[in-house]
């Protein structure tokens, strides 16, 4: 499994390192670094697949935490999404609150609490003591 | 200077500790808040938390029997073995002892061998930094812990991660796809807070951190005559075995500490006791996993050749300074150079007067539960990968390479080669391409050289040893099958 996916990014950057000229040996392109590294990959990845028996298969992996991490990756990306335009308290507070309160399931008023405490406390290290240049989004902050 | 190293101490203490957080995710995270700082300060403080998280881990692995990273795995075994006989106490002061006996050690054979070392490799051409490269990546394949062929592939993915942007010597944008921000290539940062700080998280469900903490009391803390002499040998041979294998790329403070296990299980007169509360199994491992992140410097400092991927950010951290690493830094920036040196004689004096007497503390941090602490860690993640370039693609980027880092946990694929992939791939490029401009294209000049096919042949030895192996495992493999086919016949 893991050897085809890579022979398959691999053919895929190969195909879109078309326009980059591979040059010669005398004055090498800026294609053939990335063509080499490309080549080793192809091959690495079918020894891969040629030894595919000695690795676990598929469904001896262990997939329990997918939906946790799916869960965690779709709050990071919503709020990552609107960082720069709703600002740092308020996209922080947001992910803080989705986590502890969606995710972990915790106590909506623990979870607001946590949330807003937690990010005050950063607001106040990285913006006011350490002049950090956070995102204020619309709001100004 | 002296702050700098407190503090780095303290915080890599803490990440050491907290389940979930290792070494390098902690760099990593804290690495834009050093932008502010000189170099030298910058550099100190971060080897401060790196060699302070070797300390911390062992204090979850003895109190908890959870390794606080991934070195601290062989001092569960009889750390938390001697906490159940009521030896927690004594468990800790070994290690602490050891871990300050060894980085002492490991700093002064740095002291010694990183300057004429350094002189070396001044004589250095784009030809022998191409073999060197070679054979730190061939190296690390050799020593990783899982296949060769799976860490080849892994350092090639970073390569090509490293290729990205503008090409230096042609001006040809490079995979950019026309996002602006991918001109100046991939960061490091957002690679490694996502492959080691989210990925790690994504793989850590709250449900499997539980929080019971053994704890000692301040009395208990000192070991008796006994304990103090069974110490001392495994203590010494971990510091020597932890330095030289510290050198070697790969991930050397794990291998350290599981062949520092192995050895004092080998040598005691008592080998029954381990797993049942050896001190030699406390006192060897967290020596040697020591030692190797002092060794894990050399490599990096005399010749600009990050051994492992703490060592590539603490390299990234320089050059993002403008100080870049190699045979060059003792001559032209000795400041950071000997500072450097210096912070670490004196980081490890104070993580020994801290470690001991802060237990308590640190103990009564394990008890956040981790439902509260990991929404922190994403947070702080995000904060550090926007405060490096002020750019929200890097923090997709650091979200992408999470959810590829669970991945490839899940796939059984080590992230590390792919940072140091990253890492190299722009010097790699450079002297490749400079060896064949300046040899007219003859691929020869890689053997003309003799340090350069010295250090090619050593790759070549790895690589047929490796294969010895690989052909010797796969006829073991087919020779058992047909046993158990006769036998089942």
């Amino acid at each position: 499994m893991g050897g085809g996916a890579f022979i398959l990014i691999g053919a895929l950057v190969l195909l879109l390192s078309d326009d980059l000229p591979f040059g010669t040996l005398a004055s090498p392109g800026a294609g053939m670094m990335p063509k080499l590294v490309i080549g080793a990959m192809l091959a690495f990845g079918l020894i891969l697949l040629a030894r595919a028996r000695s690795s676990p298969a598929l469904a001896a992996i262990a997939w329990d935490d997918f939906p946790h991490a799916v869960r965690l990756i779709a709050i990071t990306a919503a709020c990552i999404a609107v960082y720069t335009w709703l600002g740092f308290i308020i996209t922080m507070s947001l992910l803080l609150f989705g986590l502890t309160c969606v995710v972990e399931r915790k106590p909506i008023i623990s979870a607001a609490l946590f949330s807003l405490g937690v990010t005050g406390f950063a607001y106040g290290l990285f913006r006011v003591a350490l002049k950090s240049p956070l995102p204020q989004g619309v709001l100004w902050f | 200077m002296l702050c700098y190293a407190f503090l780095g101490c303290i915080v890599g203490t803490l990440v050491g500790i907290l389940p979930g957080i290792g070494p390098l995710a902690g760099i990593s995270i804290l690495l834009p808040v050093t932008f502010g700082l000189d170099a030298t300060k910058a550099i100190i403080m971060l080897a401060g938390i790196y060699y302070g998280s070797q300390y911390g881990g062992s204090t979850t692995s003895i109190l908890m029997r959870i390794p606080g990273e991934a070195a601290s795995v062989m001092t569960c075994i009889d750390g938390y073995a001697m906490a159940q006989k009521g030896r927690a106490g004594a468990a800790l002061s070994i290690a602490a002892v050891g871990s300050f006996v060894a980085g002492t050690f490991g700093v002064v054979m740095l002291t010694l061998v990183a300057p004429p070392l350094a002189g070396l490799a001044l004589r250095f051409g784009p030809p022998e930094y191409t073999a060197l490269l070679v054979l730190g990546l061939v190296l690390l394949a050799y020593m990783s812990s899982t296949s060769l062929v799976r860490t080849m592939l892994m350092a090639a993915v970073g390569l090509l991660l490293g290729c990205i942007g503008i090409d230096v010597m042609s001006g040809h944008f490079r995979y950019s796809f026309d996002i602006k921000e991918l001109g100046d290539g991939i960061g490091i940062v957002p690679v490694a807070v996502g492959l080691f700080g989210l990925g790690e998280i994504l793989s850590t469900p709250s449900a499997v951190v539980t929080q019971k903490v053994v704890s000692p009391r301040l009395r208990e803390l000192l070991p008796n005559s006994s304990e103090w002499r069974l110490s001392a040998l495994p203590i010494a041979r971990g510091s020597v075995l932890g330095f030289f294998v510290g050198i070697v790329p790969g991930s050397a403070h794990i291998i350290a500490s599981f062949l520092s296990y192995a050895v004092e299980k080998r040598v005691s007169r008592t080998p029954e006791a381990f797993g049942h509360g050896a001190v030699a199994g406390v006192a060897g491992p967290e020596s040697a996993n020591n030692s190797a992140s002092t060794g894990a410097f050399v490599p990096m400092l005399a010749l600009g050749l990050p051994t492992g991927p703490v060592t590539a950010v603490l390299m990234a951290a320089l050059l993002i300074h403008g100080i870049p690493p190699g045979p060059q830094l003792v001559s032209e920036h000795p400041d950071v150079f000997w500072g450097f040196i210096a912070s670490m004689y004196v980081g490890n004096l104070m993580l020994l007067a801290l470690n001991l007497p802060l237990v308590g503390l640190f103990v009564s941090v394990l008890r956040i539960p981790y439902a509260y602490l990991y929404p922190l860690i994403v947070m702080f993640c995000i904060i550090g990968v926007y405060e490096v370039s002020h750019s929200i693609v890097d923090v997709w980027i650091m979200l992408i390479m999470g959810a590829v880092g669970y991945l490839l946990r899940k796939f059984d694929f080590d992230p590390a080669p792919l940072v140091l992939g990253l890492v190299i791939a722009p010097t790699f490029e450079l002297s490749l391409r400079q060896s064949l401009v300046m040899s007219g294209g003859d691929w020869l000049i890689f053997f003309q050289r003799p340090i350069a096919v010295t250090l090619l042949a050593l790759c070549a030895g790895l690589l047929a040893l490796a294969a010895v192996a690989l052909l010797r495992k796969d006829w073991r493999g087919r020779l058992a099958r047909a046993q158990a086919t006769g036998e089942g016949a």
